[in-house]
């Protein structure tokens, strides 16, 4: 162990820098770096290289390369550059290739070298031209900023969402600046640039010089400029060789540094670790590396290749052909434990373990001294959180044996710190693995959280990786598993070189039904490829029909789309279909899809009877359903028509409709009406009063009460009003009247074919007994009884039921008789039931 | 001599939860719209937001005032305007001309609807033709159970049965589907599920689909309700048609109980004024009498009135402490049950005017020939001279409803000539009321000779037909042979009659229709639950033309109590009456269970036949 400290390099009296190799590379790049347009994604991401720069002066056909690697130099993806001459290339926070022409086109790729789409960065910019472009990132997202030929800026802060913003002028600006940098203050973006002596920023509403606080004299030019990872600082390179480091805002000098080369700087970023007060830049020449900061020395580094500067959020990777590496300070857990001579508890623990496995004994001196300053969770603590610090899995593992061995002598450590860190370095050994190629710190994961590694693994079509973490983290199904195989299955069916069966079935096997997997975004996307014929078949696998029709309507299969929805039951959806169906077809191919489908059908007729009459007799015609069109027209009749000859004529309609649908009898009553209206008609314009609208029974009632009898005796023949109505009908209308002597009159008429206990009902309920004794005497003899009871003439009654020897006519009566009045009567009933029951 | 539950009866779950839920998202919506607005309410919604925000409430959430929607404008001078309405299309009209005539007028306010218990396309679609969508904002109000009493939750949707049965529109289907959902949500998972009926089919189904969907909300709940029986209106029409003699039923028959209130009458009253009263369980008189058979109800109401006096009688002998003790804590109570007691001696008294005389004696007599299958000759002889004689429009098309479902069908001449009769009495628009009642299979002409199986045949010979209209009409006639006949025997709907039917001690179910037959949709339901399934009634099943549209459906549910076990949710798919509640109330009683009713409406004969008649606009 005692060499574990030689590659760390004091900068100033408190921090340590060090620089550990990542990866050696086999890329076999042909090429230097700096013959090459260079862009890495932060967070260990991938590389993109241009070969052959679009130079003027080369011919056409040596066209360039662009080329993906993947941050161990695994070839991700190769393609020839035919669009226009390329000025800048840089990665969106999504890891999309961003690629700046020269006409201010910006063409955006995957991570796999597919394309994804373009955007413009406006006129202005195609007229002048680009000459500098910079990709960087916001809160928002990603951000594109360029300087055309006429040495204007004009940015974007999201590509997600494009909203071009034009700068302000920069006054007597005649040349290109010597740097210029992009700046996030605020939420807004800034363009800081530096025009020999002086720095102007640059926000949407004006152009400002500044000064920075403190700034050594005698500069003539800026050289290179520096924002942090983080945004909050900001160094400057002069033309003096010296270093300006404070804060972005330029209100602070943190400190500076004199190098005393004079030559630009290839590359300046800024090295720090968050939540650390160190400060320090790393500065690379073609040759050498430099590492300034708080601190008269700085700490030097020979480059033996060209090398290529990635700022990370806590240090800085430096790749060149053969070799990635990583600087960055030594964390203070590292730094503690592993200083040479270093007392602190998580030193003594590790040296403790280390004895414990040598069977010695010192493993108890070295526990018993931590213990006696009770600083043994500390101790635990700083194991662990080192260990997170640890490229190699050895260290891990020695750092973690003794976090471990610590906890043994604890009797209430909370364990899950362990078990996450231990879970935390599983997951980074595996993704940091060559073939994976995604070199993060411990801090870089935790800031890009578990979901965002997931979504990079997934971008880089590491399925059964990102399974695996899913699995091995306990995440739920719908975030984690799920979600993978859902992306899976979307680049599945990109798969063209698969038959539409094989690669539903496969995908059908391997999610099942999986919970949270949308079959129907799968099938959008098989769609946006052009794979209609598969799209369907996957949603066929889509259990909520809900989610199939959207998509259906959208490959014009508004058919399949319609029984979908009417299988989904919701009648909303169904309706949706509809309209579509209806803008879409024409009405006869319209209508022949709706006969297909009753529950449509009848929620479109729903629909028509309130909103499109008119259609709704389209539809009964189309379908020959005379019934229901004889239906319309008889309710058009009375709902539409106001006068008289327009419903007779709409009654008219209807009754040939009946007749086609061969319902006479709808048919006849049709008829029947139009001549009943046409005779009300000509009664109202005779006798005056209301006559239309009235039934056929009422109409006669009405002619009876007003004396009209001849013409309601005529209505009556012409009608077919069968006796019994009719005499019911006069009856009823008479004694409204009161009019007994008429009564009278037409009960002597004919033989009643009612009978006649009607008669004497009716005259009761006027309260008549008198005429109602009259008609008891003509009641026939099975109602007799009633009749007498009806008047009231109770012992009568009990005579006639006692002939009639009828039990049920006697307990009639019974229940009649009332108090003493009628004791006798009951007495006598009595008598004849005992008598009746003897024989 | 009300129904005594049975000791070990379970408890019924606490239902005000629904009233709670329903108003915080009134509340909720209204707030939306910040400050002072008119709320214009739909008057079929009136009674049921009545028993969900009193107007204190409304006002309390800066409602100023408040408007009903109907045919003529109303003038609002509010810069906010809120509709609460059903998602009906006349509605939007309604809507669409106020905002036009603000628009032609100048003037800008903020429109908002809200509908209840969803919004359909449709009607946004017309709002969008009538070029108002982008003024106006829509929200739901997913106010679908209302618990009327405490085992009675009803989804007041009276329209369910037109716009089902008779228009074949299945929108409301979703609103059962999501109301059914909401209750396994609050009340735990059902572990068993029978039903019977296209539209119960299609429910179960939808409701299913939302369960797996939104799966993991009620997996490990403790199931309260241990059965669910989804049943259609259209598989028992006849129980729907009958007068109705228990007492609950008789009120409703006779006054319209409204959202679980009725309006009491001056005659009632025995003053001046009209009384809004609520039945329900918390009205003590009445939950003893409400399902009682109306000849026993007077009885009782009288030892009531007896035992009231005794009790204030005893006022007589007390000295002060006694006295006082009997005003703080008693006299209270006696005074509001003399109140409600005499209202319901009042309404017995109206009802016994209007259905004790002659007239009604026969009428029942004539229901219950129809029923037994017997006189039919005098039967119909009695619906000719019903119609000729004018008595009700309502009354005459029942009763030959009744006729026509228990015949399984008219006979031709009958068919022809009781519809002559009855156009001429009642006006020939009815022609359209008959064509509805043909489409519903409430009243159809017997084929000549035709058997079942010969229909069958004409099916399958039209099936190969394209035309697939007429493959529904097809099978609308299929479905419009009832069998009564053939069912009322498999089921012994008829009880055999030795002696007299004593109404005071019922034997069974029966008793809701004075002894003379078991309503079919509560047998059903006894059998089903009776076998746990549908095994054995594949007769029946047939003969209700529902061989397909039977279903059982039982997941394993080791958590179920027994308790939860005996609690039974019923639900009404169009409606379901008075009489059939108070039946299923007896069996619970006699079995153990406890039933609780969803219905989309309590409904009774009058309210289906006004939902398929046409009258004139």
């Amino acid at each position: 162990m005692d060499c574990y400290t030689a590659n760390w390099n004091p900068l100033g009296d408190s921090a340590f820098y060090r620089k550990y190799e990542l990866y050696s590379m086999d890329w076999d790049l042909k090429e230097e770096l700096r013959d090459c347009l260079v862009a890495a994604a932060p967070y260990g991401g991938p590389i993109a290289l241009l070969r052959n720069p679009g130079r003027k002066e080369k011919p056409a056909s040596a066209r360039p390369v662009l080329e993906i690697y993947s941050a161990s130099g695994v070839p991700l993806a190769s393609l020839l550059w035919k669009s226009g001459p390329m000025v800048s290339l840089g990665w969106s926070a999504e890891e999309e290739l961003l690629c700046v022409q020269e006409d201010g086109v910006v063409l955006v790729y995957g991570l796999h070298g597919d394309f994804r789409r373009h955007f413009s960065m406006g006129n202005e910019v195609l007229q002048n031209r680009v000459l500098d472009a910079r990709i960087f990132h916001t809160e928002f997202g990603s951000g594109v900023a360029i300087l055309t030929g006429a040495h204007r800026f004009t940015l974007s802060a999201n590509v997600g969402d494009l909203k071009l913003r034009r700068m302000p002028e920069v006054p007597g600006l005649q040349s290109a600046p010597s740097c210029w940098t992009t700046m996030c203050q605020d939420r807004v973006a800034h363009i800081l640039l530096a025009v020999g002596p002086d720095l102007y920023l640059l926000d949407h509403a004006a152009c400002s010089a500044v000064t920075p606080p403190g700034l050594a004299p005698g500069v003539s030019s800026f050289l290179q400029m520096a924002v942090s990872f983080t945004c909050r600082h900001l160094a400057l390179f002069t033309d003096t060789g010296y270093i300006w480091m404070g804060t972005a805002s330029l209100k602070e000098k943190l400190c500076e540094f004199n190098c005393n080369i004079r030559a630009p700087p290839k590359q300046m970023v800024w090295c720090s670790r968050p939540r650390s007060k160190e400060r320090a830049v790393v500065v690379a020449w073609e040759r050498r590396l430099m590492v300034v900061g708080d601190a008269p020395e700085g700490i030097q580094f020979v480059l033996d290749e060209d090398s290529y500067l990635v700022p990370e959020l806590d240090g800085v990777r430096i790749f060149s052909r053969s070799t990635h590496e990583f600087l960055h300070e030594v964390p203070v857990a590292s730094e503690e434990i592993f200083k040479i001579a270093s007392m602190a508890p998580g030193a003594l623990l590790l040296e403790a373990q280390k004895e414990y496995e040598k069977e010695s004994q010192k493993a108890d001196e070295y526990l018993r001294e931590i213990q006696e300053l009770g600083q043994l969770p500390q101790a635990v603590q700083q194991c662990i959180e080192a260990a997170g610090h640890e490229h190699w899995p050895d260290m891990q593992k020695s750092l973690l044996r003794a976090a471990s061995f610590g906890k043994c002598f604890l009797d209430r450590f909370p364990p899950d710190s362990f078990v996450r860190m231990c879970q935390d370095l599983r997951v980074l050994n595996a993704i940091r693995d060559y073939h994976i190629g995604i070199p993060l710190t411990y801090s870089q994961y935790k800031q890009l959280t578990i979901q965002v590694l997931l979504d990079r693994l997934v971008l880089r079509r590491l399925y059964p990786l990102a399974i695996q973490i899913c699995e091995y983290l306990r995440l739920p199904e719908v975030q984690g598993v799920s979600r993978i195989l859902a992306h899976w299955a979307c680049y599945k069916v990109q798969q063209k070189d698969v038959s539409d069966e094989d690669v539903a079935r496969a995908i059908n096997q391997k999610l099942g039904d999986t919970p949270g997997v949308s079959y129907s975004d799968i099938a959008a996307r098989a769609y946006g490829c052009g794979r209609t014929e598969l799209a369907i078949k996957l949603l066929e696998y889509e259990p909520r029909s809900g989610e199939q029709v959207p998509l259906l309507l959208k490959m014009k299969r508004s058919k399949l789309a319609l029984s979908k929805a009417i299988e989904s039951g919701d009648t909303d959806l169904v309706f949706t279909v509809l309209l579509h169906l209806k803008n879409e077809l024409n009405r006869g191919d319209f209508f022949m899809t709706l006969r297909n489908q009753p529950m449509a059908l009848s929620l479109y007729r729903q629909f028509c009877k309130h909103q499109e009459l008119e259609t709704l007799k389209d539809l009964y015609n189309q379908d020959d359903n005379h019934q229901e069109l004889g239906s319309f027209h008889v309710r058009a009749s009375y709902a539409a028509e106001e006068r008289i000859e327009g419903r007779v004529a709409a009654l008219q309609t209807a009754a040939d409709a009946f007749y086609k649908a061969k319902n006479e009898f709808a048919a006849k009553a049709t008829e029947d009406q139009m001549r009943l209206l046409r005779l009300q008609r000509r009664l109202e314009d005779e006798l005056g009063g209301r006559f239309l609208g009235l039934s056929v029974h009422d109409t006669v009632t009405t002619l009876i009460l007003s004396g009209q009898n001849k013409r309601a005796e005529q209505l009556a023949r012409d009608f077919r009003i069968p006796d019994k109505r009719l005499w019911w009908l006069k009856l009823t209308a008479l004694a409204d009247l009161e009019d007994w002597e008429e009564i009278e009159k037409f009960s002597k008429s004919k033989k009643s074919p009612i009978g006649y206990l009607p008669f004497v009902e009716i005259c009761m309920k006027q309260h008549n007994k008198y005429e109602a004794k009259k008609y008891a005497s003509r009641v026939g003899p099975e109602q007799k009884v009633k009749a007498l009871l009806l008047v009231g003439d109770v012992a009568q009654a009990a005579d006639v039921a006692i002939e009639h020897r009828n039990e049920a006519e006697m307990s009639l009566v019974l229940s009649h008789c009332t108090g003493a009045t009628d004791g006798a009567t009951a007495d006598k009933i009595q008598r004849a039931r005992a008598q009746a029951q003897k024989k | 001599m009300a129904f005594p539950h049975r000791p070990d009866a379970p408890e019924l779950p606490d239902f005000s939860m629904l009233k709670r839920l329903a108003r915080d998202q009134l509340i909720y919506l209204l707030e939306q719209l910040p400050g002072k607005k008119d709320l214009f309410i739909e008057a079929d919604l009136m009674s049921p937001l009545d028993r969900i925000a009193n107007v204190s409430i409304l006002k309390q959430h800066e409602v100023d005032k408040l408007y009903k929607v109907e045919n003529k404008p109303a003038f609002s001078s509010s810069e906010q305007l809120c509709f609460l309405v059903r998602p009906r299309i006349k509605n939007m009209w309604y809507i669409a001309n106020l905002v036009n005539a603000d628009k032609m007028a100048g003037r800008t306010r903020k429109y908002k609807v809200i509908f209840s218990p969803q919004k359909f396309y449709a009607c946004e679609m017309v709002l969008e033709e009538e070029g108002i969508y982008g003024d106006v904002s829509c929200d739901e109000w997913a106010f679908s159970l209302l618990p009327l009493d405490v085992d009675l939750l009803s989804m007041e949707l009276p329209e369910f049965f037109r716009d089902y049965f008779l228009e074949g529109d299945q929108c409301w289907i979703n609103t059962v589907a999501q109301a059914l959902h909401l209750l396994s949500t609050l009340y735990g998972p059902f572990p068993n599920c029978y039903g019977i009926g296209r539209c119960a089919k299609m429910s179960h189904e939808l409701w299913r689909k939302l369960e797996e969907e939104e799966d993991g909300e009620t997996k490990g709940r403790r199931p309260e309700i241990g059965h669910v029986f989804l049943l259609d209106r259209d598989v028992d029409f006849v129980t729907a048609l009958c007068s109705q003699v228990v007492y609950e039923g008789l009120v409703d028959d006779t006054f319209r109980v409204k959202c679980g209130s009725v309006d009491f009458g001056p005659e009632v009253t025995s003053s001046d004024k009209s009384l809004k009263v609520l039945l329900n369980a918390e009205d003590k008189v009445f939950n003893e009498i409400r399902n009682e058979h109306f000849s026993n109800v007077f009885g009782f109401l009288s030892q009531k009135a007896r035992n009231l006096q005794a009790q204030y009688d005893r006022r007589r002998g007390m000295d002060i402490k006694q006295m006082k003790n009997f005003v703080s804590q008693e006299l209270k109570g006696l005074k509001q049950e003399h109140r409600l007691l005499s209202l319901h001696i009042g309404a017995c008294e109206s009802i016994m005017k209007k259905k004790t005389k002659q007239d009604f004696q026969e009428l029942i007599k004539t229901e219950h020939a129809l029923l037994e299958g017997f006189s039919i000759r005098e039967s119909t002889n009695y619906i000719e001279e019903h119609i000729d004689r004018q008595v009700s429009p309502i009354e005459s098309l029942r009763l030959m409803c009744l006729l026509s479902i228990t015949e399984n069908g008219l006979i031709p001449k009958d068919y022809r000539s009781l519809k002559t009769q009855y156009l001429q009495s009642y006006g020939p628009e009815h022609l359209l009321t008959f064509s509805n009642l043909r489409r519903a299979g409430l009243l159809t002409e017997q084929a000549p000779g035709d058997t079942l199986t010969a229909v069958e045949s004409k099916v399958s010979k039209l099936v190969t037909d394209k035309a697939a209209g007429k493959i529904t009409d097809a099978f609308s006639s299929l479905a419009k042979r009832s069998n009564f006949r053939a069912i009322s025997k498999k089921l012994n709907l008829i009880p055999r009659v030795d002696g007299e039917y004593d109404l005071k001690v019922p034997r069974d179910m029966a008793y809701v229709f004075s002894g003379a037959y078991v309503p079919l949709s509560c047998r059903i339901i006894e059998q089903v639950l009776e076998r746990q399934s549908w095994q054995g009634l594949d007769e029946v099943v047939r003969l209700l033309n529902c061989s397909e549209l039977a279903f059982t459906d039982m997941t394993k549910e080791d958590k179920a109590s027994s308790e939860s076990l005996r609690l039974i949710l019923v639900v009404f798919l169009g409606g379901c009456t008075f009489s059939e509640i108070s039946a299923l109330r007896f069996l619970g009683r006699e079995k153990g269970y406890r039933f609780i009713f969803l219905t989309t409406a309590v409904t009774n004969s009058v309210r289906l036949m006004e939902a398929m008649s046409e009258v004139k606009a």
